[in-house]
């Protein structure tokens, strides 16, 4: 701990001494995007601590896997002429493993945002270069980012499996590409509610628990109704404006009924009217959780 | 029991936005269930369905999660645990009493609801309400126990918690049969089977098989809680 | 570069419901290492804040470099340097990493963040630990940190809010001599705060002294502690009597409590002072030239405290 020796005054100088920066000073897009690769990271626990990648990785892996089983058995099933379509359709894809997505969401929303607020570091990043609106954009970017790939990955996986497996391949390739879309829709919004929720609050075990409670509730109390109002009731129009209310159903809608996928809730917006209703809400939902955010990190004191 | 550390706990937990959450879900599942009975026509099997898909299935883990995680989790996180540590209390002591807060908000906020909502549906038919309010207290009790442990052994115990809730309840119970015998949803299930009667619902453990696995789990989980509590290594780093 | 100030503000003020932090400020910070002193609570940090474009004020302008607050915000902060005085610092991220990060986030490509933070880090004396996490370091380790992502980007001006805080007393001397370091090796101007006025003593040109968001005082260190051309005569007993004595001996005194203040006229006032007390049969206890404190700032009517 010892300071750089000084300049002695005989003899070899070792002392390297100040050296100015003259170089190149990025200006505030370059600056953002740096965040947004450093954030986006780490949501998947790079550059980080071993413990910070377990979660995420290993959440990864359980989203990953199925897809890759389902690929193989594609191929298999295919080759022996059984099959002439995917087993699952991509489009369904990020609603059968909707658990694990929202304990990603909830574990690295947090892991984005109350670090900055617990640790205070915030004013770090604001007395530079930066401004609020970089910061927030940036996170919600990459978080965002992070979910499509977890989402994108998985499916690509099914959709190359489909084209090993020899199945038509113009069919299959605009099936991918709208669950594609679809996945980035559920990036977007899943991303802006997480966010939010973990904007509010320093303590990360709390945004996490919070997080996922609103997830997963949401959808389970909403498929309950489904179920008793769709099937019980056969009110299948009341159960599909029921789809508004969570997050998960509300995307599994605009899927449905924008872009042809097939429905993976209990039922599907009733009529173009819905249709339209819920790609709406989908925007309000997502540029809502930006706007949010941007007054949140406005009201933060520094 | 230490009612100093009762009062504390209780304190901390219903204070701040924690409470929020807590009612707010309470709230919700006692609308819904109005609605629902205002609008549809329910039998006991609806009600019985929702209710193990809303409230055991998620409601209860959630809650167990919440209020287990904490009654000591923030406590540990800002190192003030240090001040009831250096407290000639027993460990064990010490666990009792933040279960018992843990305990009776799963019960107001997640037991007593869920057999308001059950009885709202259902009345008074095949003792649906009961049943329900019965498993759900019995859930609620064995999350707590769990959630309370986890949150001492290990730094990021709601993540290990929602994980088990969550992935292997579901996930992995739904795939895995033999699975199912080491899921506290299927041991309260198991309870409520016991007072609704047959039909209604049904679990894979038997009823005697459940009680003792429940006596055992949150006998041992508090047991070993003070346990850990005994070598708690305060990280003021991480 | 003496002609342009560093900071300069006019009538800035910053009212709180309830509390007025700064109240009609108008200063202007020459470059080189300049305390800024004051109570807790005086507007030190409000006035950072505001300087630095992190809060705004309710009237009255400020600018730094020469460019305005309000209107030049991101060219200011990408030329300043900030070292908070509350905690900021991650606890899982190792210094290395976070300091790249932060030189990053002031605009450095990647290259040349990695090799200054190598460089910044043997500077600010924190080579060896750079690469534990930050949680693990002591309070003088952490310190360094938050002083390291300040000078990482080689700004032109830097701003310290209570760096010596929580530091042991061989802390607070190794962060002193770094800060003096700061201007006379890294040639960066510097603006320190602190409430503890004894410190800003030994490193500082010139002294600002804020109280309640009011400016007391700004002239340069010498001018505060500069000897006077006064005595200070402390006698064994019969304090009146020597007083007396010196009196007919031709000399102005004035008493300070137990203390004699005796006007120097030349070089033998010495010799006439230890002669007279000796004469009259006492002890001398004390005979030394007298220096000002910046604490007498704020007794406020301290007779001997003159401008320039």
């Amino acid at each position: 701990m010892s300071p750089q020796p000084e300049a002695a005054p005989s003899g070899v100088i070792h002392d390297i001494g100040y050296r100015g920066y003259d170089g190149p000073r990025l200006g505030r897009n370059l600056v953002a995007r740096a965040l947004f690769f450093h954030s986006l990271r780490g949501v998947f626990g790079i550059g980080r601590s071993a413990r910070s990648k377990v979660m995420p990785m290993g959440l990864f892996a359980v989203i990953w896997l199925p897809a890759l089983v389902i690929a193989v058995i594609t191929v298999v099933t295919a080759s022996q002429g059984l099959l002439n379509d995917v087993p699952v359709q991509f489009a369904r894809y990020p609603m059968l493993l909707q658990p694990a997505v929202a304990i990603f969401l909830g574990t690295q929303a947090p892991q984005a945002v109350s670090l900055d607020l617990r640790y205070n570091t915030l004013p770090l990043y604001l007395s530079r270069p930066l401004e609020r609106v970089d910061y927030v954009t940036a996170k919600y970017a990459a978080l965002a980012t992070g979910v499509f790939i977890l989402l994108a990955i998985p499916i690509l996986t099914m959709y190359i499996g489909a084209l090993l497996a020899e199945l038509p391949a113009g069919e299959q390739t605009g099936d991918v590409v709208l669950a594609l879309i679809g996945a980035a829709l559920f990036s977007l919004v899943l991303a802006g509610i997480g966010l939010l929720i973990a904007s509010l609050t320093a303590r990360r075990g709390f945004g996490v628990a919070a997080i996922i409670t609103v997830l997963v509730m949401s959808y389970s109390v909403v498929s309950g109704l489904q179920g008793i109002i769709g099937h019980g009731q056969s009110d299948l129009a009341t159960a599909g404006w029921l789809g508004l209310l969570s997050p998960m159903t509300l995307v599994d809608g605009v899927q449905t009924w924008a872009l042809g996928a097939e429905s993976s809730a209990v039922a599907g917006p009733p009529g173009d009217l819905a249709g339209l209703v819920f790609c709406l809400v989908t925007a309000t939902v997502v540029v809502g959780s930006y706007l949010c955010l941007m007054y949140r990190y406005r009201k933060v004191t520094v | 029991m230490n009612s100093t550390i009762i009062r504390m706990t209780a304190r901390a937990m219903l204070g701040g936005r924690r409470i929020y959450l807590l009612a707010a879900l309470s709230v919700l599942l006692l609308v819904l269930a109005v609605l629902l009975r205002l609008f549809a026509d329910l039998s006991p099997d609806d009600t019985a369905q929702f209710l193990h898909g809303v409230s055991l299935s998620t409601l209860l883990p959630l809650f167990g999660l919440i209020v287990g995680t904490g009654a000591i989790g923030p406590e540990i996180d800002d190192g003030s645990i240090v001040y009831i540590l250096a407290k000639p209390i027993s460990r064990a002591e010490i666990v009792r009493s933040k279960l018992l807060v843990a305990v009776t908000a799963a019960i107001a906020f997640a037991a007593a609801p869920t057999f308001l909502a059950g009885a709202i549906m259902a009345g008074t038919s095949a003792n649906v309400a009961l049943g329900f309010g019965v498993g759900a207290l019995v859930a609620g009790v064995t999350y707590s126990a769990l959630f309370l442990l986890l949150a001492i052994a290990t730094r990021h115990a709601v993540i290990v918690g929602l994980v088990y809730a969550l992935a292997w309840e579901s996930l992995v119970g739904s795939f895995v049969p033999g699975a199912r015998t080491l899921s506290i949803q299927q041991w309260a299930l198991s309870v409520t089977e016991a007072i609704t009667g047959p039909g209604v619902i049904s679990s894979d453990v038997s009823l005697g098989a459940a009680l003792v696995l429940l006596v055992l789990v949150v006998g041992g989980t508090t047991w070993y809680a003070g346990e850990r509590l005994r070598v708690l290594t305060l990280a003021g780093d991480d | 570069m003496s002609h342009v100030p560093v900071i300069a503000t006019e009538d800035l003020t910053k009212r709180y419901p309830g509390i007025t932090a700064l109240d009609r400020l108008s200063v202007e910070i020459e470059p080189g290492v300049v305390g800024l002193v004051g109570a807790n609570g005086a507007g030190k940090s409000t006035l950072i804040k505001i300087l630095l474009g992190l809060s705004e004020a309710t009237s009255g302008r400020a600018s730094v470099l020469g460019l305005d607050t309000v209107s030049h915000g991101p060219q200011i902060r990408g030329q300043v340097g900030y070292m908070p005085e509350h905690d900021c610092l991650p606890a899982d991220v190792s210094a290395t990493e976070f300091v790249v990060h932060m030189a990053r986030m002031s605009g450095l490509p990647a290259d040349a963040a990695r090799e200054r933070t190598a460089d910044i880090l043997r500077h600010v004396g924190l080579y060896e630990e750079r690469y534990r996490p930050i949680g693990g370091y002591s309070t003088g380790m952490k310190q360094r940190v938050k002083l390291a992502q300040a000078l990482v980007h080689d700004p032109q001006l830097v701003m310290l809010d209570e760096p010596t805080n929580g530091l042991d007393p061989v802390g607070r001397d190794e962060m002193l001599a770094l800060i003096r370091r700061i201007h006379t090796d890294f040639g960066i101007a510097v603006l320190v705060t602190s409430h503890l006025l004894g410190e800003l003593e030994r490193i500082c040109d010139h002294v600002v002294v804020i109280d309640a968001g009011v400016l007391l005082r700004s002239s340069a260190t010498a001018d505060f502690t500069r000897a006077s051309e006064q005595l200070a005569v402390e006698v064994t007993a019969g304090t009146e009597a020597v007083a007396r004595a010196l009196t007919a001996a031709g000399l102005t005194v004035s008493a300070a409590g137990q203390i004699l203040v005796v006007e120097i006229t030349g070089e033998d006032t010495y010799d006439v002072v230890r002669d007279t007390v000796a004469d009259l049969g006492h002890g001398l206890l004390r005979l030394e030239p007298r220096r000002h404190r910046i604490a007498e700032v704020f007794e406020g009517g301290a007779a001997d405290v003159s401008a320039a």
